[in-house]
């Protein structure tokens, strides 16, 4: 019995031992570690449901719809949550959706989704498909029907490049936006206008927040807020005018091609802009770009083919060329250039000036020569007769006055007149307008020289200003560019910001947003200057390089005046310009249309007839004229 | 002698004197903490509004009813059971076997274990009845040996005896109460005088007799998932964490004082799986906090603090080996069912005695008081 007793507190030294273990974890468990047993207790129970809203709609300036919304019953799939069953559920669901099982593998191939988030493989199922999958969910894990609510166009493609379009959210950016309130389910605006009032048009989710237990079952309610509808953009641009200059690019595109560049091939005519604006406002009233894309597709889903077609063809639909992209701007730069050689004193409104078929610099040794577009003397001419025929080697002698000021003032900024000038009219940056990844064109100037030794192996030479004074070679422009300093010219030389949305109004109709005034810039134009070159503009029409573009329009009751612009770019054909105004007053008038065929042969030929039709559709007017006049400046 | 003291020293030894009642008080005291917990568990189930009220009502008719298992056994002297030992221990073996047969015992609802005889809608689990029946069989062996330490054929003898209910209730599978039966025989053992060297070559032989079924496929793949979730949290299978992740969040957010009675959301709303059997613990953990779980730690200290009081006091070997066996009982599975909840033992099937809901359990805790108080009644008879 002794042995017994002292085994008996062997016994209760061990129970003791497992006393302090479990006080001791006990310890660390509620002591210790309990904030973060208590945040884990926290996140367990609460639910958050989110409701999104409605995304808000756009109109015209007449209130027509341009982009609704419509329901759709969307299939998403998760891949992680299929798991082994994966390929015959891929199978199933082909033969159900009635696809082809290699196209639904492709959308879920797509490496821009995290493996964990549902992909969307079919829009717009039938409600029989709905209530299929989820009578015999077993044999569909990880596939899901659910309502949404989509983009609609009730317009089509009119202005697909301005509206833009929204597109799931990627693998990589939930980071970034999920602070922002985005769930990984969301969409969000890919471009146009879409992307640029992403904030607005979203509007604010619903959240409901409940107390669930550990089946999901609903124990109460902790608070709900209703989603609000995103605001309604209200845009300048006029329906009308928007389909009509899209309809008249379209179908000069397809005319031009009739026609044959300088060496007898046959203008390709593949790519163009056009662009309607208020000249007294910057607001934009049309503005259509060629190749284009209908934005169902992105809704519908893109198919393969579409797919390709949109992101990865040499012809780059989704470019909307009308501001993207900076081209050589040719003889349309003249006016503008005018104006600068005025200010700065090298021409004046009384001056005569050779029009010869050559001109060199002078004192220039290097034997460079500069052509005009015809081999002929023309004689002695106005600043407004070198504008109306286009003269080159009148402008030409300008650039060399600019150069020599720069010689002379070469350490200073002063030096850099004509750079200073442009920049002034808005050459060289971007506009500002609302619509994204706005191109900047290009102002050649000495220290761009330097960044280019092999076109400029001696920096910056007398041809550097030369060329930039016919819009030459060098120097870019984006169609929005010219668009705005055309309406400088128009209005009296106010420099306007071009703009396409003119209020953004919330669901429950207060005004969220109303841009102040777009044309609190003025140019240090005289108006004096600037009416001298409206009236070049208009002899361009009636006597000049465009007359024939614009034979039998009826300029008494609809002012135009217009600069066509042919500009070179080799290896391809010429990029087709030509910059109109026009207007009930000559001396304000309302709309600047600018149009641009890439590979289209002289401005006279394909972007002069764009805009001519594009006037007369504003004003209804009859379309007439035999359309391209292949003559012309080069 | 003097009569009149004789008799008075004679009714001083009347077994009725000297109830321990401590320990009852303990028992009761412990049974009401757990129909507290149970009413917490359950008062929150949505869809049954008096849910709670029928758990409540049939957990407290169980303890109601052990109360007079404990009266009954303790009327009977101890000694008895020592020498129906035999015909006990064999009963549990034919229970053993019968719960396998088809159509005799039930088949839980996984489909898995056959553990129990579904008689009049109540179930009887046989495997808890055997822990009593084993430490009965144990100590009346271990008490006849003579010599102050068993020797080898003795221990193999022992052994013998206690593997083959081990070994039945093992391929149930039942996990739990094997673990809880060695430690029934280990315990005793110890307290049986067995020579260190023996002790430790039998703990080497359980652990490699523990690798082997692992190795072997004894223990089936939900078993070890279910085992080894504890040694890394962050790897194991989710339904294996799950359950292990909720107990410890339960526990761990209930803080020094706890959330509160009836405030604990892990327990409100149903975040722990078998929580009213296996894992009623973290009840107390996660709404009265460390203080509460202290506070029932504090108890079955206390009770084992008077069952191994008993041990010592009992004035034959048999008594004290059966005391010190239903130590280790009370012990081991107040340790795994515990350490199992915060995650410092592998989560086996151990009821937490008076706490965890199920009747066996209880009136087989029940039944070893009365012995226990049967043995410290007859302390001086």
């Amino acid at each position: 019995m002794d042995k017994m007793s002292s085994r008996i507190k062997v016994l209760a030294l061990l129970v003791a031992l497992m006393f302090v273990a479990l006080s001791t974890r006990l310890w660390f468990l509620q002591v210790l570690a309990t904030t973060q047993f208590q945040r884990e207790a926290r996140n367990n129970s609460v639910r958050f449901v989110y409701t999104e809203p409605l995304r808000g709609l756009m109109y015209d300036d007449q209130g027509h719809l341009l982009v609704a919304n419509q329901e759709s019953l969307e299939v998403r799939v998760n891949r992680d949550a299929m798991g082994s069953q994966a390929e015959a559920v891929v199978y199933r669901l082909a033969h159900l959706l009635n696809v082809p099982v290699r196209a639904l593998v492709a959308r879920l191939q797509d490496k821009r989704y995290y493996s964990f988030q549902p992909i969307p493989v079919a829009e717009f199922v039938q409600p029989h498909v709905r209530d299929y999958i989820a009578e015999y969910q077993e044999l569909f894990p990880g596939v899901d029907v659910v309502p949404t609510s989509v983009r609609a166009y009730p317009q089509g493609r009119t202005a697909a490049h301005v509206l833009g379009y929204v597109g799931p959210i990627f693998a990589g950016e939930y980071d970034r936006l999920k602070n922002k309130g985005y769930q990984q389910s969301d969409v969000i605006g890919r471009s146009g206008l879409e992307q640029v009032y992403e904030r607005f048009l979203r509007g604010t989710q619903g959240i409901q927040k409940f107390i669930v237990n550990s089946n999901g079952e609903t124990i109460r309610a902790l608070g709900v807020k209703d989603p609000t509808a995103g605001d309604d953009l209200h845009l300048t641009i006029d329906l009308r005018i928007q389909r009509a200059a899209q309809r008249e690019l379209a179908d000069e595109l397809v005319r031009a091609r009739l026609g044959h560049d300088i060496n007898g091939l046959p203008l390709r005519a593949n790519a163009g802009a056009v662009i309607v604006m208020d000249a007294q406002t910057g607001a934009i009233k049309a503005m259509a770009s060629l190749p284009s894309y209908d934005p169902r597709w992105l809704v519908q889903g893109l198919t393969k083919t579409e797919a390709d077609y949109l992101y990865k063809s040499p012809s780059a639909p989704s470019l909307n060329r009308a501001i993207q992209l900076g081209y050589v701007p040719g003889s349309t730069f003249k006016p503008i250039t005018a104006l600068a050689a005025l200010k700065e004193g090298f021409a004046t409104l009384g001056g005569y000036y050779p029009c010869d078929a050559t001109y060199t610099h002078p004192g220039d040794k290097s034997g460079t020569v500069f052509h005009n577009w015809t081999t002929a003397n023309l004689g002695t001419m106005s600043l407004s007769d070198a504008i109306r025929i286009s003269c080159d080697t009148v402008f030409d002698r300008f650039g060399s006055d600019f150069y020599f000021r720069y010689v002379q003032n070469q350490l200073s900024d002063s030096g850099l007149l004509l750079q200073n000038d442009l920049r002034g009219f808005g050459f060289g940056t971007p506009t500002g307008i609302d619509l994204p990844s706005e191109g900047s064109g290009l102002v050649p100037d000495p220290a761009w020289a330097k960044t280019q030794p092999t076109l400029f192996p001696d920096g910056w030479v007398p041809g550097g200003d030369i060329l930039t004074m016919i819009g030459s070679t060098y120097v870019m422009a984006t169609p929005l560019q010219l668009a705005q300093a055309y309406s400088a010219i128009a209005n009296g030389g106010h420099l306007c910001r071009p703009h396409v949305v003119a209020r953004v109004v919330a669901s429950d109709g207060t005004v969220v947003k109303q841009p102040d005034d777009h044309c609190n810039r003025m140019l240090p134009y005289t108006p004096g200057d600037l009416a001298y070159i409206r009236g070049a503009l208009g002899s361009v029409i009636t006597s000049g390089t465009a007359a024939c573009s614009f034979s039998g329009f009826p300029t008494s009751q609809v002012w135009v005046g217009g600069k066509t612009g042919t500009a070179e770019r080799p290896p391809h054909q010429d990029t087709s310009w030509f910059a109109a105004m026009a207007g009930q007053n000559p001396n304000a008038p309302k709309y600047v249309v600018i149009s641009m065929v890439e590979q289209g042969g002289f401005g006279a030929e394909a972007a002069a007839p764009i805009a001519r039709h594009v006037i007369e559709d504003i004003y209804h007017l009859p379309n007439n004229g035999q359309g391209g006049c292949a003559v012309g400046d080069r | 002698m003097d009569m009149v003291a004789g008799r008075v020293w004679a009714d001083e030894r009347r077994p009725i004197r000297h109830v321990d009642w401590m320990l009852l008080l303990l028992i009761v005291v412990l049974t009401v903490v757990g129909l507290v917990l149970l009413h917490s568990i359950s008062a929150a189930t949505p869809d049954e509004a008096a849910f709670w009220v029928v758990r409540v009502m049939k957990q407290g008719a169980t303890a109601g009813f052990g109360l007079l298992v404990v009266v009954l056994i303790a009327s009977f002297d101890y000694r008895f059971f020592k020498v129906y030992a035999g015909f006990i221990y064999l009963a549990a073996l034919a229970a053993l076997v019968l719960v396998k047969i088809p159509g005799i015992g039930a088949t839980d609802p996984s489909g898995v274990a056959q553990r129990w005889f579904a008689i009049a809608g109540i179930q009887i689990t046989p495997s808890e009845i055997t822990k009593v029946c084993a430490i009965v069989m144990l100590a009346a062996i271990l008490s006849e040996i003579r010599a102050p330490e068993p020797a080898l054929h003795d221990l193999v003898r022992v052994l013998a005896v206690a593997a083959v209910p081990l070994v039945l209730v093992f391929i149930q599978p039942d996990i739990g109460t094997s673990i809880v039966l060695a430690a029934i025989t280990v315990g005793m053992l110890i307290v049986a005088g067995t020579r260190l060297k023996h002790l430790l070559i039998l703990t080497a032989t359980g652990l490699v007799l523990i690798g082997l079924s692992f190795q072997l496929g004894v223990i089936q793949d939900f078993q070890r998932e279910r085992l080894t979730a504890f040694l890394d949290r962050a790897n194991a299978p989710e339904d294996a964490s799950y359950n292990l992740d909720q107990s410890l969040i339960a526990v761990g957010s209930g803080g020094l004082f706890g959330r509160g009675y009836l405030k604990g959301t892990q327990t409100n709303l149903d975040y722990v799986p078998r929580q009213h059997t296996d894992f009623i613990f973290t009840a107390a953990g996660e709404e009265f906090g460390f203080v509460g779980a202290m506070f029932v730690l504090l108890l079955y200290a206390l009770i084992l603090w008077r069952a191994i009081r008993i041990a010592t006091l009992s004035k034959d070997p048999f008594g004290t080996l059966v005391a010190a066996g239903i130590a280790s009982m009370f012990a081991i599975q107040m340790f795994v069912n515990i350490g199992m909840v915060i995650g410092i033992m592998p989560i086996t099937g151990i009821p937490l005695p008076f706490l965890s809901y199920g009747g066996s359990s209880i009136l087989v805790s029940f039944a070893a008081i009365g012995m226990l108080e049967s043995i410290h009644m007859r302390r001086f008879s």
